[in-house]
């Protein structure tokens, strides 16, 4: 009797949340469904589940756009994410190590200092980041899109609170081996923190893919498009180009996909050593 | 070997070497928020229209301004509903999924990976979904032809203010986007409770279910909470992306449903360019998140465990 | 441990990538001179939807002798853009404005373009070149003209037995007797017309936003009369209201989920290609005993930016395309969109405007047509008198009160706009 009560809850639970995962899953549905069909179906009165003959072609389409050179997109956002996400990784984890480990009297201070800033709104302080960014001459450069975002105050966050919850006999042999806090940081801590680092770089780049207003300003020439810039292309003052505007935003999330299945088993171990909810 | 001149050294060591971790980045910080910061906090007291190297000092003169426009007051009082309520809401969702998450036996990966899905997408694809899809106005749209099925009549959910099903669109959007990454903290949270903390349970004779999650799970995922709490207020007051892609049009935005930072942007930011006026508005913004973060992490707690 | 070493050397060997591609790519702003000798400018304009105008611009760049131009194509939201980029020295030289706007003319970031624009100044149509003049300088040369109209279903309003509305009155009772099931009545946008409708229903009811004199143009009782009765379309729920696209395109009315939209001169070829001869244009209609027929123009333009390094090549090449190359000027407005040429000799000659409805259009802009966004019109005041339209078309709030509050707006910017000149 019990026993039967329990296994009822256990289906229920069960078919509760397959119904949630498939309510999380249809706006990507939507997004391959329109992507897929002609223009005039996706605004058309007479829903089909699926285009009846799907427009394969609006693939090939997308990619031949003679106004929007969506390849070339893809590979700027690939280029800046990944820049962005190494080196948002090096300067963010150096300095959480600093702050978790290193002895010094203002670390408090400075670590406040860090902290504080994710209370700005960002867009606040955008006309200043732009004029200050345009005077160092690095409009329309790589270097303008990727060293500003490079500080992330919240990354540093999250590896300070990881390496605080370091376990310290692992820092203490290495110490008694005569390693430097350089060296310890390189041999021991960075090679027992993967989880951390994978997790941290996932949400960074997703970050740095899906930047808009930056790249936007700072990217002048169409050479510099990323990717979710030449997905704003697709709505312009004058018309709405649908079934491309679907189709890119679906194909501008592939490359996510791919990387977070591929590192989601160490994101959880990473979030879970993060200590970031201590 | 503890002589006050090799102490001495070894501090100066030991400063040396912080900030040779630590500097990189503070240098980086200071160079592309802090000057910015500084800059906007200095606009904030001058009339600064279309310039950013202004001459005409007005005092706190836009601060009184600001506080003073009913429309900016009123986005401020909206926003702290708006708080008061999603901030459960998605506390509740994603604690609820973390919960039956963990305790599946079999395609955990998976349901794990559909709930996180969503924080890839960014919120502009979001945004189109859900206003040209899912909540569109006219009878096909995927909502109202669940409407249909139960012969009710479509609804323009958007433009919808008399009953406001704006917030219906705004809140499942935002939910969409957000659970999956707060379950994912919660659930690393759950990996952590020891497992002897249940069998201890067990023994006193506490049921498994809503007792285990009253007296054992709930309170061991306190700092979790605690952690997740403050990034979803500081993202609320942040508010703009969703807000600015769904309900804003070429000519404007609707006068319901406005963020401060979005009021910040129609009135000063965007193309009004009152630079100055804009500043003062961010820098009240950003001092009311402060002090929200500040008397939360005192009263739970957070601020704990900063010493060596 | 071999594996730190190479994470290091990973980290290390992708900092040096980052580095390399950095200075590789050099700065390009369209600053500074080429080895030519020719100067080199770089020449803003926002994104067109229509396919071909970023070539045909790009032709027009390349065609001109005496400078260097860089076309720069912005998507994305234009103004703030520009008006971010104009604080800088790596912006434009020349760039496309809606306005200008008074703040920029005030603050001097445009350059004054007078003696540009002296020879053909009375080609051009008063409501088209007001906005861009302040104090008797021009600010700004008009490139085309846009405006809009309400496009109607003849076969529909036929079943109806309703005939082309002539007053608003007539407007709001052809819209509810065309509301069916399947069909709505009226499409004014999305947000039930307080966005795109802005100034035209008060130019209806013979009023302005600004007057000439410049003072607030609607502290009238008929204003309040006018926009109360645009209420009655919202509340005989006559109007279609979330559409997967907006008013600016015409699929609602093409796919037939309205009788009735209000849309620009832009989305005539696709409505003609869907419909046929089945669809009529009418300006907006007049109301109460001062009342006109309202079409809004608007015009963008070119600007120079008082920061170029080289203003007199930017002045002498907007003078080439803008005013001289009167055949680009016509390839521009007409072979990729459909918009009206800025300069009325050109308007009155073009093939594609000779008949149909497109005359009509063209017509109803010389004789009805008003400034849609008049130079003293600022920002704060649009956001306020818009957020009151709005409370009053679905609100159903009371005119006059939100009126009041959206007069005192304009009344301290004028005052401002007064005190920065």
């Amino acid at each position: 009797m019990d026993d039967a009560l329990v296994r009822a809850g256990r289906a229920l639970r069960l078919a509760l949340l397959i119904a949630l995962a498939a309510l999380f899953l249809i706006p990507f549905y939507l997004l391959v469904r329109n992507g897929l069909a002609s223009e005039a179906e996706i605004t058309a009165p007479d829903w089909t589940l699926f285009p009846r003959d799907p427009h394969w072609s609006n693939v090939r389409e997308l990619f031949a756009d003679p106004d929007v050179p969506m390849a070339h997109a893809l590979l700027n956002s690939s280029l800046i994410a990944v820049a962005t996400t190494a080196g948002t990784l090096l300067l963010a984890s150096l300095a959480g190590y600093g702050l978790a480990r290193i002895p010094y009297r203002h670390a408090n201070a400075v670590f406040y200092a860090i902290v504080g800033t994710l209370m700005v709104p960002a867009a606040v302080t955008f006309v200043p980041s732009f004029v200050l960014v345009s005077s160092l001459g690095w409009v329309s450069s790589l270097r303008g899109l990727i060293v500003p975002t490079l500080f992330s105050a919240f990354a540093c966050f999250v590896f300070r609170q990881y390496f605080l919850g370091f376990p310290r006999e692992l820092e203490d042999a290495a110490q008694v081996d005569g390693l430097g806090y350089w060296r310890t940081f390189w041999r021991v801590v960075v090679p027992n923190s993967r989880p951390v680092f994978a997790a941290v770089g996932t949400i960074v780049f997703i970050g740095a893919w899906n930047a808009f207003l930056w790249p936007l300003v700072i990217g002048q020439g169409r050479d510099s498009w990323t990717v979710q810039v030449a997905l704003s292309t697709f709505t312009t003052a004058q018309t709405v180009n649908l079934h491309e505007l679907f189709l890119a935003a679906a194909v501008s999330i592939l490359p996510l996909l791919v990387v977070f299945l591929f590192l989601q088993r160490y994101i959880v171990a990473g979030v879970e050593r993060s200590g970031i909810d201590d | 070997m503890s002589a006050p001149g090799g102490e001495r050294r070894r501090q100066r060591n030991r400063t040396f070497w912080f900030w040779t971790f630590v500097g990189p980045f503070v240098a980086g910080l200071a160079l592309f928020t802090y000057v910015p910061l500084a800059w906007s906090v200095y606009l904030s007291f001058f009339d600064a229209h279309n310039t950013v190297s202004p001459t005409d000092f007005v005092g706190f003169g836009n601060y009184t301004a600001m506080l003073g426009d009913p429309a900016f007051r009123s986005s401020l009082l909206t926003f702290t509903v708006f708080t008061a309520f999603i901030v459960p809401a998605t506390y509740a969702l994603s604690l609820g999924l973390a919960l039956a998450v963990n305790r599946l036996r079999f395609a955990q990966a998976f349901f794990r990976s559909v709930f996180f899905l969503p924080a890839a997408c960014s919120y502009v694809v979001a945004a189109m979904v859900w206003k040209m899809s899912v909540f569109n106005g006219v009878r096909f749209g995927l909502a109202n032809t669940v409407l249909g099925w139960f012969g009710a009549e479509p609804v323009a959910w958007l433009a919808a203010t008399d009953p406001p099903w704006y917030w219906l669109v705004i809140i499942t959007v935002r939910l969409w986007l957000q659970a999956g990454f707060y379950m994912l903290l919660f659930l690393a949270g759950l990996q952590r409770i020891p497992v002897r903390l249940y069998e201890a349970a067990a023994l006193d004779g506490a049921r498994p279910g809503w007792q285990t999650f009253r007296h054992i799970t709930f309170p061991a995922l306190r700092t979790t909470s605690v952690a997740v709490v403050l990034l979803l207020v500081v993202g609320a007051f942040q508010a703009f992306d969703e807000f600015y892609n769904l309900l804003s049009g070429a000519r404007g935005y609707p006068p319901y449903a406005r963020p401060p930072l979005v009021h910040l942007y129609y009135t000063a930011l965007g193309q009004g360019q009152d630079l100055g006026l804009g500043s003062a508005g961010a820098v009240i913004l950003a001092l009311i998140i402060l002090v929200v973060t500040v008397v939360q992490a005192r009263w739970s707690g957070l601020g704990r465990r900063e010493e060596y | 441990m071999p594996i730190n070493r190479r994470t290091l050397m990973a980290g290390a060997a992708g900092l040096a990538l980052t580095g390399g591609l950095a200075t590789a790519c050099g700065t390009n702003t369209g600053r500074g001179g080429g080895g030519s000798g020719r100067p080199r400018l770089s020449q803003w304009y926002h994104q067109y939807g229509e396919a071909g105008t970023r070539q045909a611009v790009g032709r027009y760049a390349a065609a001109y002798k005496d400078a260097d131009v860089r076309v720069e194509w912005r998507p994305g939201n234009y103004e703030q853009q520009s008006s971010a980029a104009l604080l800088t020295d790596s912006g434009p030289d020349v760039l496309e404005v809606s306005g200008p706007t008074l703040d920029q003319i005030h603050s001097g970031q445009i350059v004054d373009l007078t003696d540009v624009i002296a020879d053909v100044k009375g080609d051009f149509g008063q409501a088209v070149l007001a906005p861009k003049t302040y104090d008797g300088r021009v600010w700004g040369v008009p490139q085309l003209v846009d405006t809009q109209v309400l496009y109607y279903r003849k076969s529909l309003l036929q079943a109806a037995g309703v005939r082309p509305p002539r007053t608003l009155d007539e407007l709001v009772d052809a819209a509810g007797r065309l509301t069916t099931a399947k069909v709505k009545g009226l499409f004014l946008g999305n947000d039930g017309g307080a966005g795109v409708l802005g100034g035209t229903p008060l130019h209806a009811a013979g009023l302005s936003l600004v007057t000439d004199e410049g003072a607030v143009g609607f502290d009238d009782p008929a204003a309040a009369r006018t926009l109360g009765t645009l209420h009655r379309l919202y509340a005989d729920k006559s109007l279609l209201l979330g559409a997967p696209t907006d008013w600016a395109d015409p699929s609602a009315f093409v796919q037939g989920l309205t009788a009735m939209q209000w849309s620009g001169l832009w989305a005539l070829p696709q409505i003609k290609r869907a419909h046929g001869e089945d669809f009529g244009v009418l300006p907006f209609p007049p109301d109460g005993p001062a009342g006109r027929p309202a079409v809004p123009v608007g015009a963008w333009s070119a600007a120079v930016s008082a920061r170029s390094g080289h203003r007199d090549a930017a002045r002498a090449f907007v003078k080439w395309l803008w005013v001289e190359r009167t055949d680009l000027q016509e390839d521009f407005a007409l072979s990729y969109g459909f918009h009206i040429p800025a300069r009325t000799s050109l308007a009155a000659r073009a093939d594609r405007l000779r008949n149909g409805p497109a005359a009509e259009i063209v017509r109803f802009t010389t004789d009805h047509g008003f400034p849609a966004q008049p130079l003293l019109w600022t920002p704060p005041s649009q956001t306020t008198y818009q957020d009151a339209l709005n409370r009053i078309i679905k609100g159903g709030a009371d005119p006059a009160t939100e009126l009041k509050s959206a007069v005192r707006k304009a009344e301290a910017e004028l005052r401002r706009m007064r005190k920065g000149s």
